[in-house]
């Protein structure tokens, strides 16, 4: 909480009970505490409004007089009789009048909702001078009518300053003005402080529990700060005010989201059957409308909005951040720009247009636009930490190769591309020919050391949990050295995001959520053994347990999990889906599923089309299929809530075994470990019973027992660098260097940076005859600035001159010596080669 | 300390007597660290001293009475000769004193916990920690040596200006008294040494210039893939000095012919520098021809001096 904020606290609690004494009519005033204490006629007016009590807020408001036709107004206003509202102002507009100041900052906010921003500004600043001059006599809806007209002079730092000290006054003056105190929250989350806000909209409801307003502000900030319940919260505002147009607005955004257009389109009318001059509203319904490409419907709504306001940038700026959370980022490129050519002062838009530009690839104009966004506001969290990585950005290495720009940290770039490189070739080739689709080349590939930095990239702020993410044709991922080693591997990664790049590519950007992530999960898996998340025990356990949602929900368990664990589960439930399909109808129904989608059918449609029976039933044969599939370990686990610790059998065999290994008795344990693998034979935990028989059968000496069982986790656990490891030693110690180099080049997706691996690959390579893969080895620890870099280039030579590679063997000796002349090694190398052919390698 | 400062000046006229002028530069190495304060810094100053003990033993050829260790806890391993007290330390410098003649070379290697500022610094041993006016003391005897003194301990960094002088090189972890985190350029700084990765040159002996260049390149890459700020930087007294004295290598052969090869394959190298100095204004495959045949030149008379002394 800030000062200014902070400075209302105190006469809060003391004018509390001072209440200003007055009722008007027999009207029954809402059930919150702040009707404990006697209000004036407006503060009843007010929280009939806030309840949403339209008709019994007029009928009070009428029965005011003169007195509270300003107040009048705001009840015309908040149903959308802005005519109404404007004429009750008007009148209310005269010295005489105590609501005047009420009136004329109505007026003004009317006049720049309808576009004429310059008339606005003017009574606006006129007001703001008034109050400067001499604030002594202005009361506490007055001064909340100063501080209403600060932010309409703008969003720099002086006046959102002037308005929030103004704002702590009025309530200072009058602390039942529950209405300057939502607007104080309202203030601190624009200006993207939620703690702040929070503490204001607690403030509030303290003072009146069921204040909608309040209500859905706290609504707000859980949405700002990515929290769960969010729903839950903004339903209360709905039970608080049954008809409270920015509710619905709330729910409708939250649907358009997660890709329930009809949902949105039903809420957006909810909101303007209360209010229906919210552009917002039509610009929600205008957004449905584009995204189902129902030209006709989008056509009223856009005519709707400009009814309201002749250049409705707003209108703009809704649809391009709607196309923005539908992955439509060239389109919200489109639309913010014409949102900015109708008001070039949007915030909103530039921040749009800036972030989409940078996603899309051009990054001096996404910066252009980011700068001039910031100008404007500078509160902007989003754009200043964007505008710092960009700063940060500009140190970083880019490498063009093949049909691919690297974007990288200096230090590692080298090494990343030395290995991603040939990988998204191949991935590039493969899912060309599986989707029958190109994507224009080169695909920017941005990678990050700090994982906040790649979050910063994605949303403008750390915290994001993904590994990496796709635009389309611009790709952002963590950097291996962003994660701790084990825990992310960065293959599998980069392959998911491109499979992203075809899916959205071949379906015009249309695609759901949950087919997308499901196709490059499905992908990841078909690209190398291992790779992908998999099926675990909390996964099944929540699946028995109801937890996980049906395929027709899908989407939402993407974009509103309700328990943590419910993200990764519903990536697990898509890819299986993916599975399944791919099972019944072979690769070519996912092209048609794409094009179901880029040709505008929602996912009931397009599995209609391609299975031809309903989503209920669908839903039906995707559980039928995962039941028969999983019968085994889900009979043996039990189910879970998404939360907890699962149990079961298969649990209590692991546990049984650990126990006993600890007390030595290792048969029994190996007895019970296998009953456990035989319960969950596809469990390639690192943790589970694969991973102790291995262990077991190596100390007694049966190094290949040990390899299967190390091998039913390295072949399921794409992160399985401890696994990869005792793999690549037990196949060392059997001369089996092949192997052990495979081993070696699976960890090197998941820890690339440590030197020892490379060098172990490398000896591997060589003893196994594959001296290619031996000279990348030397090269790529050379790219990551060893130690001793001369020892490092010795080894290169020696590599380059067992591939056969005598010249560049030579070239790479001589230059050590050129360094070290006394470097007795590379000497003795340079008599070898001296009576060597200087030939190439063969490519 | 006035028993010390008593001891030290018989040690200095012994010094003071003729020696024979052929007599080989003789190592020797004092090793002392302090307390850890927890079990895992104890260890990790044991670890680094130990390796480099070792490696004075088997690569630098110290004889066992030229090389001391002590500990802050003398049971943890029988290579370590006794406490890191101020009593041991005082009986350890006196006895390298007693054995190091004239253009010896000895190494001095901190490292624990440092703290305090100017000479009052200091090194947190067991008991009364003896601070660098008390190292000063102790050193100032080996005026005919020269002196390695290493503190490679947090707060080391006015160990430099206290005790730098004449032939003396002063390495410390940190520039400053005020660079008190837990310092990591100890283990690189021995790792120089230790794994021959310091010797930049290769050419077999690692110089105190290599390593520490080694190691404070290696603290910056350490920090820099952990992401954290540089919070030590390693400082040195003489770089010029440090760029020569040096540890390990062949020692100097007598035999007239390996002399003669040696200083045929000196003759090379010094065309082959000349040749880098002509890099730019050359020809690039000339210049290539050229350094081929200087190479190939070096890597032969390498081979004859390896045979001449009777090497593979």
């Amino acid at each position: 909480m800030n000062t200014a904020s902070r400075r209302f606290l105190a006469p809060l609690i003391v004018l509390g009970v001072l209440g200003v004494v007055g009722t008007i009519g027999a009207v029954a005033l809402p059930d919150v505490r702040v009707s404990q204490v006697r209000r004036t006629p407006r503060r009843q007016v007010q929280a009939l409004l806030d309840a949403g009590r339209y008709d019994d807020a007029e009928r009070m408001a009428r029965e005011g007089g003169a007195a509270l036709l300003a107040t009048l107004g705001d009840v015309h206003r908040a149903r959308g009789r802005l005519a109404a509202a404007d004429s009750a102002y008007r009148a209310a507009a005269v010295p005489a009048n105590p609501g005047r100041r009420v009136a004329e900052i109505g007026i003004a906010e009317l006049l720049w909702r309808r576009g004429a921003r310059d008339s606005a500004w003017k009574r606006a600043d006129d007001m703001a001078a008034a109050y400067e001059r001499d604030p002594s006599r202005w009361t506490s809806d007055d001064r909340t009518s100063a501080a209403r007209a600060y932010l309409l002079l703008g969003a720099d730092a002086k006046w959102v300053r002037s308005a929030l000290a103004t704002f702590d006054d009025a309530v200072a003056a009058d602390s039942s003005n529950i209405d300057a105190m939502v607007r104080i929250g309202d203030l601190f989350l624009d200006k993207y402080n939620a703690p702040d806000a929070r503490e204001s909209y607690n403030a509030v409801l303290r003072r009146a529990p069921n204040n909608a307003r309040a209500l859905l502000g706290i609504a707000r900030v859980l949405d700002f700060q990515d929290s769960a319940n969010v729903g839950e919260a903004a339903q209360r505002a709905l039970n608080a005010n049954p008809a409270y147009a920015d509710a619905f607005l709330f729910f409708a955004r939250g649907h358009l989201e997660a890709e329930s257009y009809d949902s949105a389109t039903t809420y957006a009318r909810k909101a303007l059957n209360v209010d229906s001059t919210s552009v917002s509203a039509w610009a929600i319904l205008g957004a449905g409308a584009w995204i189902r490409g129902d030209s006709n419907a989008f056509r009223a709504a856009k005519a709707s909005a400009e009814r309201l306001n002749a250049q409705p940038s707003e209108f703009y700026a809704e649809l391009a951040d709607a196309a923005v959370r539908n992955r439509r980022y060239a389109d919200a490129v489109q639309l913010a720009r014409q949102a900015v050519s109708l008001d070039t002062s949007s915030v909103r838009a530039l921040a749009v247009l800036g972030t989409n530009l940078m996603r899309t690839g051009d990054i001096n104009g996404g910066r252009s636009a980011l700068e001039r966004a910031f100008a404007l506001d500078p509160y902007n969290i989003w754009q200043k930490n964007t505008l710092d990585l960009l700063d940060e950005m500009a140190k970083f290495r880019t490498i063009d190769r093949g049909r691919f720009r690297f974007v990288a940290p200096a230090a590692e770039a080298e090494l990343i591309v030395t290995y991603l490189s040939p990988l998204l070739e191949e991935a590039f080739d493969t899912l060309s020919k599986r989707y029958a689709y190109t994507p224009p080349t080169p695909v920017r590939i941005e990678l990050f050391r700090r994982h906040a930095d790649f979050s910063v990239r994605t949303v403008g702020l750390a915290g994001l949990g993904a590994l990496g993410v796709s635009f389309g044709t611009t790709l952002a991922m963590d950097a291996p050295s962003a994660r701790e080693p084990g825990t992310f591997n960065y293959g599998s990664t980069s392959w998911h995001e491109l499979a992203h790049t075809f899916t959205l590519g071949k379906s015009e950007h249309r695609v759901p959520r949950w087919f997308s992530e499901g196709l490059s999960v499905f992908e990841e898996r078909r690209a190398r053994a291992g790779w992908g998340a998999n099926v675990s025990v909390d996964f099944l356990a929540a699946y028995k347990g109801g937890q996980v949602r049906k395929v027709s929900e899908l989407n939402d368990g993407f974009v509103r999990p309700r328990y943590p664990q419910e993200l990764g589960f519903s990536y697990i439930t898509a890819s299986l889906v993916c599975e399944m399909i791919y099972a019944d109808r072979g690769a070519s129904a996912f092209a048609a599923m794409l094009i179901g989608y880029r040709d505008g059918f929602d996912t009931p449609n397009v599995v209609r089309r391609v299975y031809g029976e309903s989503m209920d039933a669908f839903d039906k044969r995707f559980d039928d299929w995962f039941r028969k599939r999983y019968a085994s370990p889900l009979a043996v686990i039990e189910p879970g809530d998404g939360r907890g610790e699962p149990s079961g059998k298969f649990i209590l065999e692991v546990l049984s075994a650990r126990a006993l290994l600890q007390t030595g008795r290792l048969d029994s344990a190996r007895a019970a470990l296998l009953r456990a693998q035989e319960m969950f034979p596809d469990y390639g935990g690192a943790d589970g019973p694969a991973w102790y028989i291995a262990q077991i059968e190596a100390d007694r000496g049966n190094l290949r027992g040990a390899i299967d069982q190390a091998m039913r986790i390295t072949t399921r656990n794409e992160t399985a660098l401890e696994a990869n490891d005792f793999e690549a030693q037990l196949r060392e110690r059997l001369g089996d260097f092949a192997g052990a180099a495979a081993a070696l080049e699976r960890m090197l997706w998941i820890a690339p940076n440590d030197p020892a691996t490379h060098a172990r690959l490398a000896d591997a390579a060589t003893r196994a005859g594959d001296h290619t893969r031996a000279v990348r080895e030397r090269r790529a620890i050379i790219a990551m600035g060893p130690a001793d870099l001369l020892e490092a280039r010795y080894q290169l030579a020696r590599a380059l001159a067992a591939s056969g590679d005598v010249a560049a063997a030579r070239r790479e000796v001589l230059a050590i010596i050129e360094r070290a002349p006394s470097f007795e090694k590379a000497q003795t190398l340079l008599l070898e080669l001296r009576g060597r052919a200087p030939r190439s390698a063969p490519r | 300390m006035r028993r010390l400062r008593a001891a030290l000046g018989a040690v200095m006229c012994v010094w003071l007597a003729p020696y024979g002028s052929i007599a080989a530069q003789q190592t020797h190495v004092l090793i002392a660290t302090g307390l850890g304060g927890e079990p895992q810094y104890s260890a990790a100053f044991m670890k680094a001293a130990l390796a480099l003990q070792e490696t004075a033993k088997t690569k630098w050829s110290v004889a066992p009475a030229s090389l001391i260790y002590l500990a802050e806890d003398p049971t943890k391993n029988p290579q370590i000769n006794g406490k890191s007290t101020r009593e041991e330390f005082t009986k350890a410098f006196l006895a390298l004193a007693q054995r190091a003649a004239p253009g010896d070379l000895v190494l001095v290697f901190l490292l624990g916990h440092g703290s305090g500022e100017g000479s009052e610094s200091r090194v947190n041993f067991p008991g009364p920690d003896p601070t660098a006016a008390d190292f000063k003391a102790w050193v100032a005897g080996f005026a005919k040596q020269t002196v390695v003194f290493v503190n490679a301990s947090s707060a080391s960094g006015d160990f430099v200006k206290e005790l730098a002088g004449t032939n003396r090189i002063i390495v410390t972890a940190t520039r400053t008294a005020l660079e008190r985190n837990e310092s990591v350029f100890a283990n690189h700084f021995v790792q120089g040494f230790v794994s021959g990765e310091g010797d930049a040159d290769k050419d077999g002996r690692t110089t105190v210039r290599e390593a520490f260049d080694y190691a404070k390149r290696e603290v910056a890459k350490a920090y820099e893939s952990a992401n954290k700020l540089l919070t030590e930087h390693a400082a040195i007294s003489d770089t010029t000095l440090a760029a020569m004295v040096g540890f390990g290598g062949e020692a100097p052969s007598t035999d007239p012919r390996v002399i003669s090869l040696i200083a045929e394959r000196r003759d090379l190298e010094d065309q082959l520098n000349a040749l880098k100095a002509r890099k730019d204004a050359m020809d690039a495959t000339e210049y290539e021809r050229e350094l081929e045949r200087i190479a190939t030149a070096i890597a032969e008379k390498t081979a004859l001096i390896r045979a001449a002394r009777g090497g593979k």
